[in-house]
This record gives C-alpha cells, structure tokens and sequence, in this order.
C-alpha cells in the first residue's frame, strides 16, 4: 500500500459516524467526567545555570553531512470548533501526509469529517471511533464534552500514523508532537503499538514538538543550546527522565534538535530502543533527505499548513451543515466584548 | 447599497437586481454598478497559503466536499448597486425612501425578458434598438423619440454612426421624415444592403447634394433666409445687410431678382466698404453653387419632403465642403426646413446631425434646440466630442446613448450633464464593448440599460479607410 492510496484505506466509518452525530440525536446520557488537567508541577530543585545544566547532564552530539538519503514523510492533524448547537458542539478534523519524491514534496490530505458532538452521542462516537481505527473494543468513558475534538483529531492522527508506519520501509516518519504518554488523553496502548510496527518496517519516528512544557531544572529547554555545534542534537533525556520519570512514560528519549542556526530549536523524541547513535544517524538522515528551514523539516511544515483549517474553510463547513444536516449554530455572545467593549483585551 | 453575493453567479456591471422584502410587501429594483470580491475574513491566508503550495502535488480525499464550498465562499461577490426605482403594490414607484431589511430580504436575479416587462418595453409602435446581454430584444416606442432631443456620443469607433443609422431606417420605415446633415457621405447608400442590392427603403431615402442635384432660386431662397446666411454664417455688418435688403426689395418690385441683377446692383453701390462687403459675400454665396437663375434646373425642398411624406430619409450630402459652404446649406436647409414647419407644409420631422460643430455656431444649437423643437424638429446630435455640445443641450435631452468613453475628460462632461449620477456614467461606459451603448432616458423609462446595437443590414459607409487593409492581423484565420 503506497501513502498516496490512503484515501481507500480511510474507514469510510469515519465518515459515516461523523455523519450520524449529525443526523441523529441520543436520548440516553453518560456522566460527564472532570479530568485533572494539571499534570505537571514546576520541579523544585537547587538553581543551576544553564551552563552548568548543559555541562553535567547534557550531552551534545554534533551532526554531520554524512546521512543517507531516505524517504521522509510529515504528518500533521488538526481539529476546529465550528459552532455550538443546542445540544452540542461542532467541530472538524483533519490530517495531513505530506512526503519528499525525488526532491519534490507531494501531500496526501483526509478530511474534513465533521462532528456534532452532544453529551449524549459522544460516548459512542469515542468507541466506535477508537473500534474502527485501532479495533479497540473495551470501552474508556468519553473525555469531557469541550476536549472531544481534541480527541477525535487525536483518534484520526493515531489513524494516519499507523498507516504510515504500516507502508513504509527504511523511511524517517516525522510526527508532531512528543513519543510520551503524560495523560488519559493518549493512550499509551497504540503508541506503543505504533512504534513496534515502526520498527518492524525499520521506519524511524522522528517526533518534533513546536513547544514543549518540559523544562531543564527550571530552565527552558533553547537556553541549553547555543549556535556554535549546530546543526547537532542535545541529548536531554537523562536530565528529563530525572525530573519527569515519575509521573510520565517516555516512549522516547527526549533531544533538543537544532538543524540550523538562529533562535529556533525544538524538542525531537526518538524511540527509546534506538541507540543515541542510531539516533544521531536518524537525524543526519533527515539533514540529507528534507529541507530544513529554521530548524524545523519542511516536510512537517507543510503537513502543518495544509492540516491547517482556514476561516474561509470554516464559513464553508458551517454551510455544509447548514445545507446537508439543518443543523443551527448557536450565536454565542461575546461575554468579553458585552462587559469591556474596546477594553477588553485580546 | 451593497450586496453579498454568494455564489456570485454571472452577474455583471449593468444587470439589474430585485432586492424583495416579504415583511413590507415591497421590493426595489437596483442595478449593479460594480462587482468586487468580499472581504471575507481569512481569504487572503487562503490565497497565499494555495500560492505557496501551487507547485506541490498532492491529493485530496474530501469526503464531504467542503472544498467546494469553500471555493463558492470565496468567489463570494460585493455588489454595489444603485437604487433605480421600487415596486410597490405590484407597480413601479420613485418611492425608494425606505430601506429593505437585510436579513430576511431576498434577492431576486431577474431576467432580461422580465425586466424589460417590468419597465414596460412597447411590443407595438416599436423599433428594435438592439439586444440585452441575454439576447432579448430592446424595442423601443416611437413614442419616446418623437417630439425628443436625443445625443448619441462616445469615442470614435465604437458604433454612434451605427445606432444614428440604424434609427434613421426604422423611422423612415415607420412613416417618419428624416433629415440627416451627412458630413462624411456615410448616409448616402442606406439604401443598399452588404451586397449593394437595393432594399425597401431604397425608394424612401433622397440624397440631396447641394450644387449638384439641388439648386435653388433666389425667389425660393426669399430674403429672410438670404439675409440669415449673410449674417450670421458670413458675418455681414449690419450697414451691408440694410444696404443689401433694399437692392433685394427693389429687384422684387421689378421683377427682376435674379443672380446677374443681384451682383449687378451691387456693383452700383456708391459706397466702397459696402459695396466690397457685399460683393465677397456674393461672391462667397455663388461659389457654393447652392443658387441658380434657372428654373428649369432648380429645386424645392417642398418637392423632396412631398416625396418623403409616407416616410422618407432626405440625406444631405456635406462630404468635401469646405466649412463656410456647410454652413451656408445648414443654415439653408434649417431656415427653409423652419418656414414649411411653421406654414404646417410638413408635420415634423427627425433631425440627425453628425458632428454639428462642424457646420454651426454651439450657441446656434441651443437655440434650434429651444426653438425648433417647438416648430416641430426633433433633433438627435451625434458626436465623439462630448464638449462639442453644451451643457445646456445634455440638460435638456430626452435620451441619451452613451458609447465606449475612457478620457476621462470626455466622461466628466458627459457625466456631468447627464440625467443619471456621476457614477452611472463613469463606471459602465468606461467598459463597454464596441457596438454596445448604455441607454439612458425615455426609451428605457429612465431605467439605464447596456444594449448591444442591432446590426444594421446595410451598405456601412462610415468605417475607417485603412492603409494596411490587406494585410490579415496576427491571429487571425
């Protein structure tokens, strides 16, 4: 199965249950659940500079022009608001392949699958999408109403990952994100899944996360890298699992990435059954095969871009809804706006 | 008043829209003036973001179809639109001092047939004038060219010739007396088809060529018009023009009024500033051989307007006259054309003069305009010098047939002077194709309407003599 074939691979479930939380209303309601979204705390330890940060727990491992030239595949999702209902809310999804071909990006995009999500559907749609994607049966109580669509993006790039990992070989996959496991929100059980199909394929994840609310003793994670042994990786991963271990489960070892010079560096997970010299190598591959534009893969950036919904997008799907399903979107007043008026802030 | 319009549809600069609103039972009838994209929120992100991706290739597994939605939303159109008139009860009404609300009006795109049903274009007494964008004939009543001052006006080229006659054959046609001072000769064969046979309106159209085919007597010309042209169009002192009527009164009491005593008389003047006055005058009036002392050769306008009076086209010939010759035959022509009028020999008739700056005074023309139009002279001016004409004239006419302008000196005096607003004028005569004008007046009860002008099935003598006529331009067949 080649990547640009995914659209026959997309269950076409994905469709038709976004199409039913359209259509159907459920009498039947499920408790709401409140998460404790506050997973991590400030780790409080004696002040070290970063220098001294970097000196006894850092590692620097410099990269050269030495890698190969491997297939490279970004992947990126996303998921939008659109409205409130009555009963709910709606919201859209969608993700985003885009790959290198003989110097020559190509993308394969899925979506929009839209969602009406209400108290009561939005179990079922958590199993049966969580059964058609991962053929996962038992069922986990359904996340809060206002972060569904959070977890229905998640369900649908958990999708797309695996079919990555599924039909390629020898390829770098680069994901956005992090190879961790800090909440209920992403069950470790595909994850895990995921990374051993990776490695069944010799695909190597390469996970890059824009911002990352790890820290370094107190210190933010760019402080710790300077522009003289760029491009190079920072094997943070000690340091981290010091202070983090204990409350989440790295799948990865955590790296600080910087490709190029400039202020930008961002956090790179690689699979923690990867030597930190298969990793380097990984890396180096990935110099030699994608564009790097401020340290970030080019590749991923599209994939961004095009996961990206536009407020031209969003006007478009509202109509659908409107057309198709007769679905009214609540006008919700602006409680900001009403109380401050020009005062009110961004 | 502006309009969303989504989708936009084929909706142009002209076309007419029929905002509805249910609640008041009413609805106005507005008419784009211009169409620009909607500053829809995000669009520019969307353009740039497409831009930069426009060389990768990629594949899109829109399983809902949203793309094309988002395409229709942003292709989504602002219409700015002038209010033109309401309807009201079911009837057209100038009552547009109301508002529509805009969020539960509905907007009507109406055809081109139901407009013109809706302005009431006549179906009897009716001339086609041409076609709407969707090719719907616009006919026009007689009614509304008669007893009117029309102007047809635009940039060279773009077709004033071709309505002017087009107009001229339907009047004829109809029954009507079509005078035309045909300055470049284009009028001459508007009784030929392309293929140079003759049509029906052969027998109806009169080329009158003065000192070739038409002469006149100084009994026909009478004093009143000879001294007309002496005056004003030869700039005789008013001293000459005492001396000179005494010499024709006497002739008269003798009988005697020919051309030979005339200069005869003259050469006797004792008075040498008189008598040199008068005698370049003559001598002047001689050279356009307009006049003759023989009857057998001579003409009458009463003869050429009996022979047009169920319907004629008398094209005056002025191609090749110098200027001072023109003016003396227009003036000619007017001042004899005025006295069958006012003794009731003739009804009325249509006056088409081309380019009439050319054979006489601006300030000439307002007075035919306020004076003749009385005696029954229904004047139509066709220029491609809109300054040509005064203010004075734009004010007082009836219809007016904008052509193609874009100097934008030419369209500040046209716009000024018009009927409609500035904007009207500016926006939409700016793009017209060839062959296409915005009627504005009578004839379209005051509804500014694009009409293409019908072709005309006849001899086209007005078109631009080419040097490289021959040679086929680039790309075509």
């Amino acid at each position: 199965m080649e990547v640009h074939e995914f659209d026959t691979m997309i269950p076409t479930d994905l469709v038709n249950i976004g199409n039913q939380s359209l259509t159907r209303t459920y009498t039947h309601t499920f408790p709401s659940r409140h998460l404790n979204m506050q997973l991590l705390r400030t780790f409080e330890s004696e002040p070290l500079s970063p220098s001294r940060i970097a000196e006894q727990f850092v590692e620097t491992l410099r990269l050269d022009g030495a890698g190969n030239e491997v297939s490279v595949y970004g992947l990126d999702t996303s998921n939008i608001d659109l409205g409130e209902t009555e009963q709910g809310i709606l919201c859209a999804i969608r993700g985003c392949v885009v790959w290198r071909d003989t110097k020559e990006y190509q993308y394969s995009r899925h979506g929009p699958f839209i969602f009406h999500i209400t108290e009561q559907n939005k179990q079922y749609l958590f199993d049966s999408l969580r059964q058609t994607c991962f053929n996962q049966h038992e069922s986990i109580e359904a996340p809060p109403l206002e972060n569904m669509g959070d977890h229905i993006r998640n369900i649908l790039e958990r999708w797309l990952q695996k079919q990555l990992c599924e039909s390629c070989q020898n390829s770098l996959l680069l994901w956005d994100g992090s190879l961790m496991s800090p909440s209920v929100n992403r069950p470790i059980t595909p994850l895990m899944t995921l990374l051993n199909i990776a490695r069944r394929e010799r695909n190597v994840i390469l996970a890059f996360s824009k911002k990352t609310s790890l820290t370094a003793m107190g210190h933010r994670m760019n402080t710790l890298v300077n522009d003289k042994d760029v491009p190079c990786l920072l094997d943070i991963d000690n340091i981290i699992q010091l202070q983090y271990g204990k409350r989440l489960r790295f799948l990865g070892k955590v790296y600080i990435a910087k490709f190029s010079r400039g202020t930008l560096s961002f956090r790179l997970d690689l699979d923690r059954r990867l030597s930190q010299c298969e990793g380097r190598f990984a890396a180096e591959d990935l110099l030699r095969s994608d564009l790097i534009v401020n340290s970030y893969p080019e590749s991923l950036r599209l994939a961004h871009i095009l996961s990206r919904f536009s407020a031209g997008e969003v006007i478009a799907m509202k109509r659908y809804i409107t057309l198709h399903h007769s679905l009214r979107i609540v006008p919700q007043p602006d409680v900001r706006q009403i109380l401050f008026g020009p005062y009110g802030g961004a | 008043m502006e309009i969303v319009s989504c989708p936009s549809g084929d909706i142009r600069k002209g076309d007419y829209i029929i905002i509805r609103d249910i609640a008041l039972n009413r609805s106005l009838v507005v008419q784009v003036m211009n169409v620009g994209y909607a500053n829809i929120p995000g669009i520019l992100e969307d353009i740039l973001r497409e831009s930069s991706l426009e060389n990768i290739e990629g594949r899109e597994n829109d399983f809902l179809g949203i793309q094309a939605f988002a395409d229709i939303i942003k292709d989504a159109k602002i219409l700015r639109c002038k209010i033109r008139r309401a309807i009201i009860k079911g009837r057209l009404s100038h009552d547009i001092s109301w508002t529509p609300s805009r969020s539960t009006s509905q907007l009507v795109t109406i055809t081109d047939k139901a407009f013109l049903k809706l302005i009431g274009t006549p179906t009897t007494h009716a001339i086609t004038l041409g076609t709407t964008k969707e090719g719907e004939d616009v006919n026009i009543n007689l009614s509304t060219i008669d007893g009117k001052l029309n102007i047809i006006t635009g940039k060279k080229g773009t077709g004033k010739s071709h309505l002017s006659k087009l107009l001229v054959s339907n009047l004829v046609r109809k029954g009507g007396i079509c005078v035309v001072f045909d300055v470049n000769g284009e009028y001459i064969n508007i009784g030929y088809d392309e293929n140079n046979e003759k049509t029906q309106l052969y027998d109806k159209i009169h080329v009158i060529t003065p000192g070739k085919n038409f002469q006149v007597t100084l009994q026909y010309t009478g004093l009143g018009v000879f001294l007309r042209i002496i005056s004003s169009v030869l700039d005789l002192p008013e001293n000459s023009a005492w001396e000179i009527r005494r010499i024709w009164l006497k002739l008269m009491d003798n009988q005697a009024l020919t051309l030979t005593n005339l200069r005869e008389a003259i050469d006797h003047v004792t008075n040498n500033y008189v008598r040199d006055a008068l005698i370049r005058r003559f001598d002047s009036l001689m050279s356009t051989g307009l006049f003759t002392d023989n009857p057998r050769i001579s003409a009458t306008l009463e003869e050429y307007f009996y022979k047009a009076k169920k319907g004629g086209g008398l094209i005056i010939n002025l191609k090749g006259l110098p200027s001072s010759f023109r003016q003396i035959i227009v003036e000619f022509m007017l001042s004899k054309m005025s006295t069958l009028l006012n003794n009731w020999i003739i009804r009325a008739l249509f006056l088409f003069a081309e380019e009439a700056h050319l054979y006489l005074r601006k300030t000439y023309w307002e007075d035919i305009v306020t004076r003749m139009r009385h005696l029954g002279i229904f004047s139509t001016f066709i220029t491609n010098q809109p300054d040509s004409i005064s203010e004075s004239i734009y004010r007082q006419a009836d219809n007016i047939f904008l052509f193609n302008f874009t100097n934008e000196n030419d369209l500040s005096t046209v716009s000024k002077a018009t009927m409609v607003d500035v904007e009207t004028v500016n926006v939409i005569t700016k793009e017209l194709p060839p062959r296409h004008c915005l009627v504005l007046g009578k004839v379209t009860n005051d509804f500014p309407l694009i009409v293409e002008v019908k072709p005309l099935k006849a001899k086209v003598m007005g078109q631009t003599r080419l040097f490289f006529s021959t040679i086929q331009p680039i790309g075509a067949q």
